[in-house]
């Protein structure tokens, strides 16, 4: 009876401010994704260490310019990294409890792009490359706000998540399309035996021919017709419930944890985006 | 006007994956490439390139004593309490991508300069003398390889050496 109260207080609410529960739970899907990266790289001061393969002492030679390796140096000292990682968090759990503001969000967007560099680049690709799109969505929306109009910095904040996570789908789906491996099904089996709870074992059900072929199109289809998702809302809840199931899988077979947590991030985003587009043609 | 740029939108990555365009490089582009992002997960099936290592152990006649070559490649156990917390297995996938990093670096690297140069190679030297480490603490000199392996549905299709190196004593 609770949870029907609270369901029903839920739905309310998306109907009369869609825009104020977007940006909240944008704000605390995404803070909780950031406090599971940042615990995750506390965990790991044994690869960064000075003799370890991660050591910043090898990779400073990748900065090409003196001035902003002697920087890096000294933010890059394991304490000083350490000390970063512990704000870091304090940094999610106070956007979770308070929303989002200009320093936090800037604060937490260069100290994104300092963790970057410290992974040449990028950590776990394409969930870093969502977190600094969601961080870059944030940001929009705080620097717009501040000079005034609000509404405005969030509605460019969602439309740039939401494009850019629309655009994650359909390229994935597009790119997939025109390689035969996917289209025969192969790939998906070549891929799932080297990943990092691989090899599928002999009896696999998606080492049949058949169910990897129909496995492999129903991804492909659903991730091109991702843009779809901005005709309606509940089309846009459709498309994103599917997405955790893909997302899920690609952890449960692949490892990617980060990855469901990063684009959980730009659902909200995606159906206010969707909403809005959608009202266009009311 | 919004539906057809849209649309348009669309009909230009379409565009970007059927027409190839020159690639940018740069060692800044390079660590800001998250904000560049191709959004090609998974989508190549080919040659991928794998790390194997053998270790040594210096005999009394100055002989050295080989292993067989032995692949470095991180395989982990599942649980469901990965999904939020799974430093490990995400440390074994970034040691990976650093390997495919170390492929395209040699792939890029003109010819005649050494190798042993590279950021990534200094990496896989230290990756290689860990992982060896564990498997033998004794061990008195190491040496890796870069293999280009073709997988099948089942099977390793076709393996390459792309590069060896020299032997190299461990350190302490």
């Amino acid at each position: 009876m609770l949870s029907a109260a609270f369901l029903q207080t839920y739905i309310q609410a998306l109907v009369e401010a869609p825009t104020l529960m977007a940006i909240r739970a944008t704000e605390l899907v995404f803070a909780w994704s950031l406090a599971i990266q940042t615990l995750e790289y506390l965990r790991m001061g044994q690869y960064t260490a000075d003799d370890a393969f991660w050591s910043w002492q090898l990779q400073r030679a990748d900065i090409p310019n003196a001035p902003v390796r002697a920087l890096l140096d000294v933010l890059f000292k394991p304490h000083m990294h350490q000390m970063h990682l512990v704000l870091r968090l304090c940094a999610a759990v106070a956007l979770a409890v308070q929303g989002a503001s200009l320093p936090l969000i800037g604060f937490l967007f260069v100290g994104n792009l300092l963790i970057l560099i410290r992974w040449r680049g990028a950590f776990n690709g394409g969930s870093d490359f969502l977190t600094l799109v969601v961080l870059t969505g944030l940001l929009i929306s705080q620097v717009v706000g501040a000079f005034g109009n609000a509404q405005l910095g969030w509605q460019a904040g969602f439309w740039y998540i939401a494009i850019q996570a629309i655009t994650s789908y359909f390229m994935s789906g597009a790119v997939k399309l025109l390689r035969r491996e996917w289209r025969n099904g192969s790939a998906m089996t070549i891929f799932l035996n080297g990943a990092i709870y691989g090899p599928l074992s002999a009896t696999h059900p998606l080492r049949n021919k058949w169910l990897a072929l129909v496995g492999s199109w129903g991804f492909i289809v659903w991730e091109i017709l991702f843009p779809l998702s901005l005709l309606d809302p509940r089309l846009a809840a459709v498309f994103c419930a599917v997405a955790a199931l893909f997302h899920f899988l690609v952890f449960w077979f692949f490892g990617l944890n980060r990855f469901f947590w990063a684009w959980m991030c730009s659902f909200p985003a995606i159906i206010w985006c969707s909403a809005q587009f959608s009202a266009r043609f009311a | 006007m919004t539906e057809v740029l849209f649309v348009l939108y669309f009909v230009v990555l379409v565009g970007t994956l059927v027409f190839k365009t020159p690639i940018i490089k740069g060692p800044w582009l390079f660590l800001l490439r998250a904000f560049f992002p191709n959004w090609k997960f998974f989508h190549a099936v080919g040659y991928v390139p794998h790390l194997y290592a053998r270790l040594a152990v210096q005999l009394a006649s100055g002989e050295l004593q080989w292993s067989d070559w032995g692949l470095i490649y991180p395989r982990r156990v599942r649980r469901l309490s990965h999904l939020v917390h799974n430093p490990d297995a995400n440390i074994g996938l970034g040691q990976q991508n650093m390997v495919d990093h170390f492929w395209a670096d040699l792939h890029d690297l003109p010819e005649g300069v050494d190798p042993r140069g590279l950021v990534s190679y200094k990496m896989m030297q230290r990756l290689t003398e860990q992982v060896l480490r564990a498997r033998d603490v004794n061990f008195t000199h190491r040496q890796f390889e870069l293999r280009m392996v073709l997988d099948g549905r089942s099977e390793t299709v076709d393996t390459q050496v792309m590069m060896t190196s020299p032997v190299e004593a461990a350190s302490c």
